[in-house]
């Protein structure tokens, strides 16, 4: 699905992301995890051709991301606010990204009501624009306008911050029901418990370099604990 | 005693953080051209300002010539504090969000609320008032009055400002919606005109039997002393009541799913218009720059000339035609991407290709110049000529001018906060942005000049044509700006990831 080569992004001399090279199958679920700084961020913004690489190139399906669009078709994402448009009702937001897939406005409502729970009907008919619903309610309308593009790869940027922690259970067992289907998914997380439950695959990154690539069993948790503790 | 100084030195550390916090804004155009604008323009008005109060007299006598001098003076005042009383609505900014980080601190509420009211005389129309009026007074008032006299002036136009100041903001405070209470007093302006006009009421003749009985009786003064500690006070109150984050803002309204139909019909690009469209209505800073725009319509009215007109010397209406035609595209299409900073990462990783992305853009252009030129068409009732000319220019500005408008717009990497007002705001604008206006407002004389010489409707026509020409082509041009802003997308996403603040 994704193959990333000799990817570097050097900021003022500083080496920020260094992957020699990293694959990815379909339908793995991965969990990214590192301090901060460590280069997650970065390295998703790669993948989305949000930043350009110093060197190296990541390929999704086989094409060079900053070459090409292709990557859209099939890629949903959330990394932050700056996914969302502000100024739009949660409605107007979910109908805008639901005709970039031809879906109507229809379609979308009847979508929006598999996530009624999720919600926890605070989103809809709110009456409010997104700029005014707390940072955890921005978090779930932009993880739910991901899932609802259907994607085959899905990314997202610490999806358990700021949530509540009846959401954070949802959102996982959305997640791994979403391991039925052949989708690839990559989360990054400062929840340890969070990331070894969903993902069955945990890549951990210090400094920009990937220096853990475990699949996950029962003593992941313990081993990333161990790390993380020193 | 030792409370007043405590208190003094509190106002000084806030002020002193407000200094810091108004140089390290990222924000700020850190641009020496723009800096050196804003430098030029204050030093302008300021410079205008005291030599209109220096040579008021002289002023006067020119332009109103046999009438006496102090009756215009004191006609005068009232009048200005009208004016800037309305202008102060529109433009003076609540210093209110920037007491947030101090209201959880130990810091007792009245002196939060002290240094609100104080923070709010810093402002240029508290400095105007004073260039304007006090030269006068000081220069020519004791020599026929006496010194109390004009003390006691001075003491009454300051007061009048400190009134006008803050009843300026407490309207803005109460009122949620600015726009309607401009326009109230707009139509109360005009009523009190048009009562002038008809000699049924004078705020002139008002003015001048207050100021006059200053003259007679300085103590009356007293008066207007009064009134600006009454305002200070209401205000004060207001504040001390209202001290609350969610509170000192506007107050909030249900909004409701918008759908522009008519749009639908240009597929994907007209969905991205329409969003557009949103961004403009919802925010305050480009609302305020569109609106600004609409005033430029009125320019017509001033510069259409009926003999220039009928010679056919369409060269001195060009640049006001264009102005009006294609003022958007010149103040909205600057920061064209800037605009949509906050959600540009989204954006781009959204599925949605460049080219529409750039055809949303030139829809939006096209659109705001229809309805501009469809507006100033009523100039049309001038001279068809003037129709002729709008019309040639809509096509120029259509084919033309949005190309070069996109093309200069991938080169702006600033970011913009949409919640921010609008006027004397520099954030977002760069040496770019300035210079863009010349190609916008330049190119057509280059059209227009050589083929005027032959017959100046030459002229016109080859405007239209290479409009024309413009549209026609626009498949190769979309292709050119893709490739322009493919090459730079990176640094215009990295610049506008550094939120200003």
């Amino acid at each position: 699905m994704i193959s990333i080569n000799a990817l570097q992004k050097i900021y003022a001399g500083r080496t920020v992301v260094d992957i020699e090279q990293l694959t990815i199958s379909r339908g793995e679920t991965i969990g990214v995890v590192g301090n901060n700084g460590a280069g997650k961020t970065t390295l998703f913004r790669m993948l989305l051709d949000l930043i350009r690489p110093s060197s190296g190139t990541i390929h999704s399906k086989d094409l060079n991301v900053a070459e090409g669009d292709q990557w859209k078709n099939y890629t949903a994402s959330y990394l932050d606010e700056g996914f969302l448009i502000d100024y739009l009702t949660p409605e107007e937001y979910f109908i805008f990204v639901g005709s970039l897939y031809d879906m109507d406005a229809k379609e979308v409502t009847g979508y929006l009501k598999e996530y009624e729970e999720f919600f926890n009907g605070e989103i809809l008919n709110s009456g409010k624009y997104i700029r005014d619903f707390s940072k955890g309610n921005q978090n779930k309308i932009g993880i739910a306008a991901a899932l609802m593009q259907k994607p085959e790869l899905l990314v997202l940027d610490e999806p358990f911050a700021n949530l509540d922690p009846t959401t954070q259970i949802r959102l996982k067992s959305h997640l791994k029901q979403l391991k039925s289907t052949s989708i690839t998914t990559l989360i990054s997380s400062h929840d340890l418990n969070h990331v070894t439950d969903v993902c069955d695959r945990i890549i951990l990154f210090e400094k920009g370099k990937v220096i853990k690539d475990l699949k996950t069993d029962a003593n992941t948790l313990e081993e990333l604990e161990a790390y993380f503790s020193q | 005693m030792e409370r007043k100084v405590q208190l003094l030195a509190m106002f000084t550390v806030f002020l002193k953080q407000q200094w810091t916090g108004f140089w390290r804004s990222k924000g700020k155009s850190s641009t020496i051209v723009a800096q050196a604008v804003i430098a030029f323009v204050a030093l302008y008005i300021v410079g205008l300002s005291l030599f209109i109060g220096i040579n008021m007299e002289e002023l006067f006598e020119e332009l109103l010539p046999g009438k006496d001098v102090y009756i215009v003076f004191n006609g005068v005042i009232l009048y200005y504090f009208g004016l800037d009383f309305l202008a102060r609505l529109q433009m003076q900014e609540l210093p209110a969000i920037a007491i947030v980080p101090y209201l959880h601190l130990n810091i007792p509420k009245k002196k939060i609320v002290w240094y609100l009211n104080i923070r709010a005389l810093f402002s240029v129309f508290n400095i105007l008032p004073l260039l304007i009026f006090l030269p006068f007074c000081i220069l020519h008032l004791p020599d026929d009055f006496g010194l109390f006299a004009c003390l006691m002036y001075i003491v009454t136009i300051c007061s009048l400002m400190l009134f006008n100041n803050y009843a300026a903001l407490y309207f803005k405070r109460v009122s949620a919606e600015n726009m309607t209470i401009v326009i109230i007093g707009l139509f109360f302006m005009a009523a009190i005109a048009v009562m002038e006009y008809f000699r049924i009421f004078s705020i002139a003749a008002i003015s001048n039997l207050f100021f006059q009985a200053i003259t007679a009786y300085p103590t009356v003064g007293c008066a207007a002393i009064a009134l600006a500690t009454t305002m200070f006070l209401i205000n004060y109150r207001y504040l001390a009541q209202h001290l609350y984050i969610d509170e000192i803002r506007s107050v909030k309204t249900t909004k409701t799913v918008t759908d522009y139909s008519f749009l639908n019909h240009f597929g994907l690009a007209g969905t991205l218009a329409a969003l557009e469209i949103k961004l403009i209505l919802r925010n305050k800073r480009p609302r305020a720059t569109v609106a600004k725009g609409l005033l430029l319509l009125f320019y017509g009215l001033l510069l259409y000339k009926q003999e220039t007109i009928e010679a056919n010397e369409f060269w001195k209406l060009l640049a006001t035609a264009l102005l009006m035609t294609s003022n958007v595209l010149l103040i909205y299409g600057q920061m064209m991407f800037g605009w949509q900073s906050a959600e540009f990462d989204g954006m781009l990783a959204k599925k949605i290709s460049v080219t529409v992305f750039f055809e949303a853009k030139i829809l939006l252009l096209t659109l705001a110049s229809s309805v501009l030129t469809l507006i100033v068409s009523l100039y049309g009732f001038l001279s068809w000529k003037i129709l002729l000319m709008q019309f040639a220019l809509y096509f120029y500005n259509t084919g033309i001018g949005t190309i070069i408008v996109l093309y200069f717009a991938t080169r702006n990497y600033k970011s913009i906060d949409l919640s921010k007002g609008a006027s004397f705001n520099w954030q977002g604008v760069g040496a770019t942005t300035m210079i863009l206006a010349l190609p916008i407002m330049l190119s057509p004389y280059i059209i227009y000049l050589p083929l005027a010489l032959i017959h100046p409707y030459w002229g016109l026509a080859g405007l239209a044509i290479t409009g024309l020409m413009g549209i026609v082509t626009r498949k190769f041009w979309l292709g050119l700006l893709v490739r322009a802003f493919n090459e730079r997308k990176y640094k215009i996403a990295a610049g506008f990831r550094e939120k200003s603040s």
